[in-house]
């Protein structure tokens, strides 16, 4: 009983520290600026006004201009959907060939591939800068797909091996000798069992990709630069008076793809990590 | 030119040689049960008929096709799993017909051939479930029907029986040669169960570590064994193997046994050209538990029935028959006599022992003497 009263107090301790925070950001972000400048930071807001976030949204500064988050808010959406779809596609078919169709040193370039998921970003931001000229790829939208999608593969091959190891290799020689071929059984049979680790390559990438400043910053320019690029820019524009409301604002909805994301798919997120450890 | 032959096959990983050169040959709609314990290579050679490996040296013919260099599909097979693998996401009818489609059957004829499959196995009603919605029987059910419905000329079995529990594997088993008596087709069945090798095949053929030990029908291979391994493979309770010395008895040859300090000398008959040169050297006496039985005073008399009087070590009762074990030469030797006549631990019986089907070893090569 007394051990039962204590995990709880703990629980809702660490919820509170936890939650804490978020709870600032929400109250602040529904703020005005005088009641911010004369109540506690975590008093709940008198007045509550959305005008911080539609401020933030539409025409907060970042830098010179002063147009919101928006634009940056969609900047993201283009590359990152391209950049999650494509890498988390080409996790698929590589942990398929890695697991089902084995050739002399695949292993051996499956243990090579998992040496990218320990490299630092700042390690290849030379290396990539140098790829992206030799290729001659302009586009901020397309460098920036290019740079995750080859930064992200690593993760999603080993993800998609880690399944499929488990999944058993009878299936593929049933469907061989049933005539069907490499896309076929990938495609009829492999891909519909598929459904949970998809959805954790799919939140593990949107999240790294969404939340990623450094590529971002260093591979994009201008108009076209990611939400975090734009996030840093407002917070810190440095002309005209401290809007911390407008920060908090601006700060959350750059948070709000990541949080959707893991609601909507979050049960599946669980399922799917444990899915490879335990033989189902 | 048979339904399967198979010529000269090797397999060979790097050093490591699997199979060392197998032959086997077959006729259209038998069965072919390749049998041996784990490790032998039977399912690797299983895998090479099915193009799922490929051949180190030698020449596999399906019918009169050379097929070494032919992909799975085009090997006009079928095969059934010991995992069953059937594809989780598709229904029992979608599995069946998955095959088909690949094909390019026209889908009226795909339906009409589900219905027909899954008449023969009784399963028409379990035809929208999934996989997972079914036990492991009805499971078995479908692999076999997924092969069925391409109507192959040959059949691949890879223990498929041996994920079931012993009431239904017995089932399984009857269905299989049902089945085959009724589809008539060619069929290679592997497994490590002496039972389904003897009750299921038209020819076995016994595996030891990438050999071919013996190849011919159950009964030849029960009865007359190439040598030690596949005589004590076959059969269940095994067959004893006696050490035993071979002596000269009155103007013939005979082994000598020991029971309690009794020593008996049994004639050895008809192999007694063949063992005439062992006088004084010992052989390994091969003698199956029902070959030795309580006395049956009608039988005695008969040439190449011996009797002996021995202490019971030990009864076993099966239902059917009761196993008895004595000493002979120091060895545990198991016999199989009627409940009504068995006797009890430390008691003695006299025991009739049936040497018409006796089979002698050489201790050292362990091949057959006679």
């Amino acid at each position: 009983m007394l051990g039962q009263v204590i995990i709880y107090t703990l629980l809702i301790l660490v919820c509170i520290y936890y939650l804490l925070p978020l709870f600032v950001m929400v109250s602040t972000s529904l703020k005005s600026l005088d009641e911010i400048r004369t109540g506690s930071l975590i008093a709940l807001p008198g007045d509550v006004t959305f005008a911080a976030w539609i401020k933030a949204w539409d025409s907060a500064c970042t830098g010179v201009q002063c147009q919101g988050m928006k634009g940056y808010f969609w900047n993201s959406m283009r590359f990152v959907i391209p950049a999650v779809l494509i890498s988390t596609a080409i996790g698929a078919i590589n942990g398929y060939v890695l697991t089902m169709w084995r050739f002399k040193g695949s292993d051996m370039l499956f243990s090579l591939l998992m040496i990218g998921c320990f490299i630092p970003f700042q390690v290849v931001l030379l290396p990539m800068a140098r790829t992206l000229g030799w290729l001659g790829i302009a586009n901020t939208t397309t460098r920036l797909v290019f740079v995750h999608v080859v930064y992200g593969l690593a993760f999603t091959t080993l993800f998609f091996r880690n399944f499929y190891i488990s999944v058993p290799e009878e299936l593929v020689k049933a469907a061989k000798i049933d005539g069907a071929g490499f896309f076929k059984i990938f495609w009829r049979i492999i891909l519909p069992l598929s459904i949970p680790i998809i959805v954790v390559s799919i939140i593990w990438q949107f999240t790294q990709i969404w939340n990623d400043f450094l590529f971002g910053v260093v591979f994009s320019s201008g108009e076209r630069q990611p939400i975090t690029v734009a996030l840093n820019n407002l917070v810190n524009t440095s002309t005209g008076v401290k809007e911390y409301n407008v920060d908090m604002a601006a700060a959350i909805i750059a948070a709000l793809p990541t949080l959707f994301v893991y609601v909507v798919a979050g049960k599946y997120f669980v399922r799917g990590l444990t899915a490879g450890a335990v033989k189902g | 030119m048979g339904a399967l032959s198979i010529r000269a096959v090797r397999k060979a990983y790097g050093q490591v040689e699997i199979l060392k050169g197998i032959n086997i040959e077959i006729e259209a709609g038998e069965f072919l049960i390749l049998v041996g314990p784990s490790g032998c290579g039977k399912s690797t050679l299983l895998s090479m008929i099915a193009g799922l490996d490929t051949i180190t040296s030698g020449d596999i013919y399906i019918g009169d096709r050379l097929v070494n260099k032919l992909s799975p599909k085009d090997r006009d097979i079928a095969m059934v799993f010991q995992s069953y693998a059937l594809y989780p996401n598709m229904t029992v009818r979608g599995n069946i017909a998955f095959g088909l489609e690949i094909r390019k059957v026209p889908k009226n004829e795909q339906d009409k051939i589900v219905q027909r499959v899954a008449q023969i196995l009784q399963m028409e009603h379990l035809l929208d479930r999934k996989p997972s919605q079914l036990s492991g029987g009805q499971r078995q059910r479908v692999a076999m029907g997924r092969a069925i419905a391409r109507d192959p000329t040959l059949f691949l079995f890879d223990e498929p029986l041996s994920n079931l529990d012993a009431k239904l594997r017995v089932e399984m088993r009857t269905e299989i040669k049902l089945l085959h008596q009724r589809v008539g087709k060619t069929i290679v069945y592997v497994t490590h169960d002496q039972i389904e090798a003897m009750t299921l095949g038209d020819k076995i053929a016994v595996m030891k570590a990438g050999e071919v030990q013996q190849f011919g029908t159950p009964q030849q291979v029960y009865d007359d064994p190439a040598n030690l391994f596949v005589a004590s493979f076959m059969g269940s309770p095994s067959m004893n193997f006696i050490t035993c010395p071979v002596v000269s008895a009155g103007s013939g040859v005979g082994v000598q046994l020991e029971n309690e300090g009794n020593t008996f000398v049994f004639p050895v008959n008809h192999a007694e050209p063949k063992l005439r040169s062992w006088v004084g050297k010992e052989v390994i006496l091969g003698i199956r538990p029902e070959q030795i039985t309580h006395k049956n005073e009608s039988r005695v008399g008969e040439p190449h029935i011996q009797s002996a009087n021995c202490k019971v070590e030990l009864t076993e009762p099966t239902g059917p028959d009761t196993l008895v074990v004595i000493h002979l030469n120091g060895k545990e030797t198991v016999c199989r006599v009627h409940p009504m006549h068995a006797k009890f631990h430390g008691e003695r019986m006299e025991l009739m022992f049936d040497m018409a089907k006796a089979v002698y070893f050489d201790p050292k090569t362990e091949q057959r003497l006679a």
